[in-house]
């Protein structure tokens, strides 16, 4: 295993020093690595779709800041009491002076047994008053002793004027989200960094805000400090497994990024007009989806989507079967958007056993009938021209294969544009088909992301070799890629690979991604 | 639309004659019981909880009349109480479902009653006893007596079924029903008041009549 910290032992250096002008106005055929920020393939010819498309530090900033601050945790013996009861360890280790507690009392709370503490990471959410929220595994009210743990901690440090953030315990992490008027709690036996598994509490705070508005949550806590906000939440919990399943497996999560279907740009633009003229005077935001991918995305003029809304979108969308009949009519809050009010969103299926499902945001609760009816012009609009036909006909291929690539003991990628904010990937390859497999993969993708993005020592590329796999992955300004090659493959092929696949991207960059996004 | 692609039939521009509401607590099985008047079936599997709400407009035949309804499907939970007032303001018809296995769901539905009075005073009324199936396999299930409801369903102007969805045991006759009761009282108001009373037959004016005059 070996890292590059911004200095290169691989042939090409990063771009900087690249002639901005020159690339832009080339939109080489031959991209080489040292591409800027908005000429890199699959980068948007106009605007792009997204805020801040490379906002996984943006999604990070305030975590960051928050873990520089890191506390001190006192040892007191409440504390490291409290520990065990979370993590089930004899011993406790302090994050930073590595300062062991020798004490080892039996556990004496051990309020759900090993199966429990088997997972691999225990999300919690408790509001500022202690009450459980959600938990991931097992109930809210058998863990109220555990709940009751954690805020002790939480306050504990609080009061002493620190917040405190993380502890790590042999082979354990805890990490605390402070988001008044809730308090997320990850217990995490992964390798993930305190970094990374900030960045998933912080979706699922979002997760929650998206439901009730930040608004509402302030206020209720602020009539009662202990209400009970599982009454409000019935029924959404699933909506939080699901998004921390995706959070496990889904890249696009990983790389703050979208994927889009693959189609030909001449169906896909026909597609995007066609919703461009089904526009009506409160609709934000129209999406056409295929399963999870997305198929385009025209916008308001000057309004734009955040990723992380457009995922709790998706998950809220591929969570549920109920909207798979009728047409549905919701309320959502975008967080990244707006945390004070609701959306409402006119969520169908084009078919009921398509795939393709189309949503239309409005600002408008009575818009109903009015987003009814740009549907409707739509699809009019749609069987007209033979988009229609090319869109089904992509959705059976809905993916491709790495072998189209033709780069040999490469098995799996993942690319992704900074500057449109959307990634590819090819389909899983045949080593990789189980779901065992497919997230031992994103695990190791997770590891070599939180490498590049390390808070204090962040990585321009990264070769690591195991016996199982070989895996490079590489950041520059314009974009950022992850390769995965058989245990077969070398140093110099993996490095030498990057040309060659920046270069097939670039050439397939029309079907893979939205190169012309629309506005109304 | 003769196309020679195959493109869903909401293509129309939707007509909608009365809109009915489905209230009631979270899985007393208003969902299912729409999918079962509409789709004829019963989807077994996890319980899926509606979000937000679900329209869908339904064709019926009443004598030589075809009527549209247009059905919306609610949320139970408690989060989307704010928003309820969108799905039954200008409704003809409110089914208020709750579970015949489940007390607790009786009170919300006397909640939902309440608030139609106050607030919809020309939305008649539908008691429906939901899960029939499940006490006619167990008498002792049932925790929801069938004449008291009924007395209750009297003194507030209530028609009152006991469904299942499951076996679509009454479900036809209940939806049924709904469109007669639309179908006389609208010739009431055709023969008291030459226009009617917001009896949109246009699209835009029932939705300007159901959703803008707060
Ligand atoms: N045995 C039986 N089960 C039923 C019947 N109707 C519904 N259920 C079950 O009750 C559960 C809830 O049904 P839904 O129709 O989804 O309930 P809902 O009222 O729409 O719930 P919300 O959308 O959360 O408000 C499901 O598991 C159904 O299978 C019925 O007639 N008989
Ligand atoms: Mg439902």
């Amino acid at each position: 295993m070996d890292g590059e910290a911004h200095k290169g032992t691989v042939s090409w250096e990063d771009g900087t020093l690249a002639p901005v002008d020159h690339l832009r106005s080339e939109r080489a055929d031959s991209p080489t690595p040292g591409l800027v920020e908005g000429t890199e393939p699959g980068a948007g010819q106009k605007s792009a779709m997204f805020v801040h498309a490379q906002s996984f530090e943006d999604l990070t900033a305030e975590a960051e800041d928050e873990v520089r601050r890191e506390a001190e945790l006192d040892k007191s013996g409440e504390c490291a009491e409290g520990l065990k009861v979370l993590v089930g360890e004899k011993t406790i280790e302090e994050q930073h002076n590595n300062d062991i507690t020798s004490e080892s009392r039996t556990k004496e709370e051990d309020v759900t047994g090993e199966a429990w503490r088997s997972h691999r990471k225990h999300v919690f959410v408790l509001s500022e008053a202690g009450k459980p929220i959600y938990t991931r595994y097992g109930t809210e009210e058998a863990l109220s002793s555990t709940t009751g743990v954690m805020m002790a901690l939480v306050s504990f440090v609080e009061a002493e004027k620190n917040i405190i953030r993380s502890i790590h315990a042999d082979g354990c992490k805890v990490v605390f989200l402070s988001k008044s008027p809730l308090v997320l709690v990850g217990v995490s036996r992964t390798c993930q960094s305190d970094k990374e598994l900030l960045r998933e509490l912080q979706y699922i705070y979002y997760q929650i805000v998206s439901l009730l508005t930040l608004t509402q949550l302030n206020h209720i806590f602020q009539h009662k400090q202990n209400y009970d906000l599982r009454r409000l939440l019935a029924g959404s919990e699933y909506l939080t497994d699901n998004l921390l399943h995706r959070l496990d497996r889904d890249p696009g999560l990983l790389l703050s990024a979208v994927t889009c279907l693959p189609l030909a740009s001449s169906a896909r633009d026909m597609v995007s007009s066609g919703l461009q003229a089904a526009k009506s005077k409160n609709l934000v935001f129209s999406i056409l989806l295929a399963g999870d991918r997305l198929v385009t995305l025209v916008r308001k003029k000057d309004q734009f989507l955040h990723h992380i809304d457009l995922h709790l979108v998706f998950n809220l969308v591929g969570s549920s079967s109920s909207f798979r009949e009728g047409e549905g009519w919701t309320p959502i809050c975008l967080p990244k958007f707006n945390t004070a009010g609701f959306f409402h969103a006119h969520i169908s299926y084009l078919e009921p056993a398509s795939e393709l499902c189309l949503i239309l945001v409005s600002t408008d609760r009575e818009d109903f009938f009015n987003m009814s009816d740009c549907k409707r012009r739509f699809l009019e609009r749609l069987s007209k021209r033979s988009a229609y036909q090319a869109l089904k006909e992509a959705l059976k291929c809905p993916s491709y294969s790495v072998a189209q690539v033709g780069i040999p003991e490469l098995r799996h990628f993942l690319y992704k544009s900074k500057s449109s904010g959307l990634y590819t990937s090819p389909e899983f390859p045949e080593v990789y088909q189980s779901d065992k497999e497919q997230e031992r993969l994103m695990g190791l993708y997770q590891d070599l992301h939180s490498s590049l993005h390390h808070p204090s020592r962040p990585l321009r590329s990264f070769y690591r070799c195991s016996e199982t796999e070989n895996l490079l992955a590489w950041v520059t300004s314009g974009f950022e890629l992850y390769l995965c090659f058989s245990p077969l493959g070398t140093k110099a092929l993996a490095v030498s690979a990057v040309n060659k696949l920046l270069k097939w991207i670039r050439k397939e960059e029309d079907r893979l991604f939205i190169l012309s996004p629309l506005t109304y | 639309m003769t196309s020679r692609l195959s493109l869903p039939v909401t293509m129309s521009a939707m007509r909608v004659d009365a809109k009915v509401v489905m209230l009631g607590k979270e899985s007393v099985g208003k969902t299912s019981l729409v999918e079962r008047y509409v789709h004829h079936r019963f989807l077994v599997g996890p319980y899926q909880n509606t979000i937000g709400a679900a329209f869908v407009a339904k064709p019926i035949q009443v004598g030589e009349k075809v009527i549209t309804l247009g059905i919306w499907d609610t949320a139970g939970s408690e989060r989307y109480e704010a928003m309820s007032r969108i799905y039954y303001r200008g409704a003809r018809a409110a089914i208020v479902c709750y579970d015949l296995t489940d007390s607790s769901s009786f009170q919300r539905a006397r909640f939902w009653v309440k608030e139609l009075q106050n607030c919809e005073e020309h939305c008649k009324i539908y008691l429906c006893g939901t899960k029939s199936d499940l006490i006619g396999g167990d008498r002792s299930l049932r925790q929801i007596d069938y004449h008291d409801t009924q007395d209750f369903a009297d003194e507030i102007g209530a028609l009152h079924f006991e469904t299942s969805s499951k076996t679509g045991n009454n479900v036809d006759e209940l939806f049924q029903r709904v469109a007669e009761d639309y179908n006389s009282t609208a010739l009431q108001y055709m023969t008291a008041e030459e226009t009617g009373v917001d009896l949109g037959q246009k699209k835009d004016s029932y939705f300007y009549s159901c959703c803008h005059n707060n």
